[in-house]
């Protein structure tokens, strides 16, 4: 019998088949994967509503958007003063390398400069862009306060307890730091002279 | 007592419709094992057994426990909140699970030490690839399941052990966010995470045993290897394994079954070792505990993805580290199997065994300049081990291996 057949027209209806079914198990597998995308409420895009003068000059404050933590600091002029001088050590001092640190608000150099569109506020996501650990507040510069947990040239920042990244008042990362990015920032602004809306 | 059941009735009809007397003699009666296997042959039967116990106690704690991260009144959440009713008021609920808790800690040991000993008498080496490969994949299950499971009471550990994992997936360039967000299921880790992570949890081990059974069926076409690391020719050098090595392995767990129940009923904390005291602290989003750590068998791993400063080079690390032991039966070329002929390799060996717990003591440890340094020349030394493998039959000279056992 298979003497008769023509061997290669039978390879090329197996090939075929057999081709189409492994088409159609690969299809199947869609619905799966994606139902392990984020459901649609809980993409439903949430917006924080949040009133920054409750922040006292100094303070910082961690509050929730979308079940990420956000950080909001008050920052006083001392603090401001200390972002400057130090972008040589920065990795991403103009906030330029992925879409997530930047904004469509940051238009000119002194808003990119203290990513945030009043300067006293920094609004920015609080994980830290190495393994989405929340960074310890150090503000004041020097090792003073804090010991040999920061760098001998620490100008006032974050440091991440996990695994030792750095940033600056601003929010960047610090070179040396395994954080490859500085802290997210996100769309924010302002209803009022002190209400924010963030998301 | 074997033979005497195989003979009644009841068994000939069983045996005529299921070959059963032929499976029985060619896989416990008959088959050959060395005669000369000593204790660090009992590690994997024992392994078998603290699988058993983990499915055995998963199933029952799932009868009580809750997937849900939502927020209770008492200010906690439904799932750490049903894992302390387990503890408090579930009859017998805190034996099953400390049972659970202690199990997958004793399982890493026993796995572990299976591990060590295939590293040291060279039992990957041909033809018993492919079963150290399955293997691989056994252990590298077994660390998701961990993993997965670790989430689940909804501590502060358990919560930014899982940010921390999930975090690790986004260093992966192209599909890294995408993988992420398969993984959470949302912005960041919370209720979809949990409730996905409880499924996995369910599923690993499933896997795992129907791996195990591939991994014991491969151990039976090539036959176990022996210290020696010969090949054996002659019958006289094999005895049966039943009853010999089932009464061996038995004894090997009365045995550990006393180092098991000790730390059960005496010790299931193990000084923070296998339940972290963080882990008792419900989750809280807005807070980072000072200091995360993995639990101890995952902690050489970590030492080696924070040994790096680029976040993507301390994950595609890690990945090797993992990685490269599935490559090891083809890295060593040396004919000889076994590290007692091997008088460089042994030392290379222990070294790493010894170089595998520096890591793991880094891991554990909050990181210092010091350790920082330390735990990076240990995995230099880890990949350094692996690396040289090829290169050691060259200037390596062997012992004379005997002819028999």
């Amino acid at each position: 019998m298979t003497d008769q057949a023509d061997q290669s027209r039978r390879n090329f209806l197996y090939v075929a088949a057999g081709g189409l079914g492994a088409v159609a198990a690969g299809a199947t597998v869609v619905p799966f994967i994606g139902s392990m995308l984020p459901a649609a409420d809980t993409l439903a895009a949430a917006k924080t509503e949040f009133n920054v003068s409750t922040v006292a000059a100094g303070q910082l404050v961690t509050i929730q958007w979308q079940g990420k933590p956000v950080f909001v600091v008050h920052r006083t002029p001392e603090l401001l003063a200390q972002v400057d001088g130090h972008d040589g050590k920065l990795k991403d001092a103009d906030s330029k390398d992925i879409e997530a640190v930047q904004a469509e608000w940051m238009d000119t150099p002194e808003k990119r400069k203290y990513r945030a569109i009043k300067k006293e506020y920094l609004i920015v996501v609080a994980s830290c862009t190495h393994l989405g650990c929340i960074p310890l507040f150090k503000p004041t510069a020097g090792r003073k306060d804090w010991g040999d947990s920061v760098p001998e040239d620490w100008a006032g920042g974050w440091h991440c307890p996990c695994h030792g990244s750095y940033y600056d008042m601003s929010a960047r990362v610090v070179n040396g730091s395994p954080a490859p990015h500085n802290l997210h920032v996100m769309p924010y602004n302002y209803t009022s002279d002190t209400i924010v809306v963030i998301g | 007592m074997l033979d005497k059941i195989m003979k009644t009735q009841l068994f000939a009809w069983i045996d005529k419709r299921t070959d059963a007397g032929a499976i029985i003699k060619s896989q416990l009666t008959e088959y050959p094992a060395p005669k000369n296997l000593n204790y660090m042959w009992n590690f994997g039967s024992l392994a078998l057994l603290v699988l058993v116990l983990q499915i055995l106690t998963g199933i029952f704690l799932v009868m009580y426990y809750k997937p849900s991260a939502e927020a209770t009144f008492g200010g906690f959440s439904v799932a750490f909140d049903s894992v302390e009713r387990i503890m408090r008021d579930v009859n017998f609920g805190w034996l099953i699970r400390y049972m659970h808790a202690v199990g997958a800690s004793m399982f890493f040991v026993v796995v572990y030490m299976h591990i060590g000993r295939g590293l040291y008498y060279g039992s990957f080496k041909a033809p018993r690839e492919l079963l150290w490969i399955i293997g691989v994949v056994i252990l590298l299950i077994m660390q998701g399941s961990a993993f997965f499971g670790y989430l689940l009471p909804w501590g502060q550990m358990s919560f930014w052990g899982a940010v921390v994992i999930t975090n690790l997936f986004g260093a992966i360039p192209v599909l890294g966010e995408y993988i992420g967000q398969v993984l959470v299921g949302g912005f960041a880790v919370g209720d979809p995470t949990l409730n996905r992570f409880f499924s996995l949890h369910y599923l690993f081990p499933l896997l795992l045993a129907a791996i195990v059974g591939g991994h014991i069926h491969a151990l039976h076409v090539v036959h176990s290897s022996n210290p020696e690391g010969i090949d054996l020719h002659k019958p006289e050098e094999t005895i049966p394994f039943h009853p010999y090595y089932t009464i061996k392995d038995a004894f090997g767990v009365a045995f550990f079954l006393l180092f098991y129940c000790y730390i059960v009923f005496f010790n299931p904390q193990m000084g923070g070792y296998f339940i972290e005291v963080d882990n008792y602290v419900p989750a809280n989003n807005l807070q980072t505990p000072a200091h995360i750590a993995p639990v101890w068998y995952l902690t050489p791993w970590y030492t080696i993805l924070r040994s790096f400063e680029s976040k993507l080079l301390g994950v595609a690390a890690m990945g090797a580290s993992l990685g490269i032991l599935f490559v090891l039966p083809f890295l060593c070329r040396s004919a000889v199997r076994s590290a007692r002929y091997r008088p460089v390799y042994q030392i290379m060996v222990i070294m790493f065994f010894i170089d595998v717990i520096v890591l793991g003591y880094c891991g554990h440890s909050s990181p210092t300049a010091t350790l920082k340094v330390v735990g990076q020349i240990a995995t230099a030394y880890y990949f350094l081990f692996f690396v040289s493998l090829p290169f050691l039959p060259k200037f390596e000279k062997t012992k004379p291996v005997p002819e028999g056992i």
